[in-house]
């Protein structure tokens, strides 16, 4: 594999990873700011207030500066191509901090997706007596369309907000362009290869999205159809 | 250690959180009067605007950081310079699609009121249209200038002494318990400033902007 490759894979790993963990802490977020219960609110809605306050660049140098002297311990797998074994703590570190940035922003965007079903929306399944299963499932079928294209525009900044790896020796595309640049001083040549990178990852989280966007809607389309047959064969 | 991050550090002032202020305002107020042209164009002249608009579309999938690296690199402009423009280009392509989006939407029965009492198109544009325009985008404004705020600290790549950067700086300094420190307080400033943002965009949107409900 070429180096420009390596370097392109620890960027869509570091953002997969720390993109998975943003999403379950979203939706954690997003239930906790609904809860009945006052505190767990009161807690949700700090700890929300607090990730779209404070800078991705600021948690991520916090972060990094702290796992900087810790041994690496045994267990912990390094999944980061480019990354020394050495700094996987480190790695570990900014994809924990990457995740927590991003937390809040798009907790908020599920929980308003959530809240556009509509109190008539909520009625109606208490009418039918669904299983908490079943309301699940209904729930994250009808909050994708409204949710999933905000979710996408955050998962691309997410996706540059990786770049912050470079301040600390943990490989990603941006560390590339940096590195390549100060030992060839041909600026410009590689941050066109850079660039080119990042607007195809970005193309393609945006495409992903629209895809499963597009899935559902076709599946709600096929649930929503008429049943023509069952209607023919009612009997007068 | 609160003055050198409120201030700079003493060989870089103004820095610390007032840079990150002066650098917030002065790119997001730029970037707003650009992209007021910028939409301006794409309105007016859609076709000749056609490469302005890929352009731009294409600047949205760079990482800032990038973009700050590049004109820091390949530039001739002084850092700090290198650093405003990177964010005025990277604040342009994300509201000037918003400005356009808006501008594109102003209702052509009020262009032809305009025409009925008189009105020139130039002053129709400059006192009924444009404000408009910036009034029904106030929402997605000031989410924009909330995140503009925090992206300054991507400034930390070429080492400008914004928030961000001092932070780092006095955080590598010292020990664990300063380090904490450093960073407990930089993130309160950071917090403490966005909170209070939000607050005073909360009330011009409450006082200026246009909702369906009032346009309609």
């Amino acid at each position: 594999m070429s180096a420009f490759a390596v370097y392109v894979a620890a960027t869509v790993v570091l953002w997969a990873t720390s993109a998975a963990m943003a999403l379950v802490l979203a939706v954690l977020l997003a239930a906790g700011g609904r809860s009945p219960r006052r505190p767990v609110r009161i807690v949700a809605g700090s700890l929300t207030t607090l990730t779209r306050g404070v800078p991705t660049s600021l948690l991520v140098i916090a972060a990094g500066t702290f796992a900087m002297g810790t041994p690496p311990p045994g267990w912990l797998p390094n999944p980061f191509p480019g990354t020394p074994d050495g700094m996987v703590v480190v790695a570990w570190s900014i994809v924990a901090a990457l995740a927590f940035g991003s937390a809040g922003h798009l907790g908020v965007i599920l929980r308003s997706a959530y809240e556009s079903l509509g109190e008539h929306w909520h009625e109606q399944v208490r009418t039918m007596g669904s299983s908490t299963r079943m309301t699940l499932a209904l729930v994250v079928r009808e909050v994708i369309p409204a949710g999933l294209p905000p979710v996408g525009a955050r998962l691309v900044h997410h996706l540059h907000n990786t770049a912050f790896a470079a301040l600390f020796p943990v490989a990603d595309l941006f560390g590339w362009v940096q590195l390549q640049a100060n030992t060839t001083f041909e600026v410009t040549h590689y941050a066109v290869v850079g660039a080119l990178g990042y607007v195809v990852l970005s193309g393609a989280i945006w495409g992903a999205c629209r895809l499963i966007e597009a899935r559902v809607a076709g599946d709600r389309r096929v649930r929503r159809r008429p049943p023509a047959v069952a209607a023919v064969a009612v009997p007068r | 250690m609160i003055a050198n991050l409120i201030l700079g550090l003493p060989d870089q002032r103004p820095g610390g959180l007032v840079l990150t202020l002066i650098v917030a305002v002065g790119s997001g107020a730029t970037a707003a009067l650009l992209g007021i042209a910028y939409a301006s164009a794409c309105v007016r002249l859609p076709r000749t605007s056609l490469l302005l608009q890929a352009a731009l579309a294409i600047l949205r999938g760079v990482p800032l950081l990038l973009l700050i690296f590049v004109l820091g690199q390949t530039t001739r402009l002084t850092l700090p310079a290198a650093g405003f423009l990177a964010l005025v280009l990277y604040s342009v392509s994300h509201i000037g699609e918003t400005f356009r989006s808006f501008l594109a939407r102003y209702p052509a029965p009020m262009t032809d009121q305009a025409r009925l009492l008189g009105i020139g198109p130039v002053r129709e544009w400059l006192t009924f249209r444009l404000p408009w325009t910036f009034r029904r985008s106030l929402d997605a404004l000031a989410t924009h200038w909330i995140s503009l705020l925090k992206d300054t600290g991507a400034l930390v790549v070429l080492g400008i002494g914004e928030l961000t950067t001092v932070t780092k700086v006095l955080s590598e300094r010292g020990s664990l318990a300063e380090w904490r420190t450093v960073v407990l307080t930089a993130g309160l400033l950071y917090l403490v400033t966005a909170v209070l943002l939000i607050r005073a965009l909360a009330a011009l949107r409450a006082r200026y902007a246009l909702k369906d409900v009032m346009s309609s």
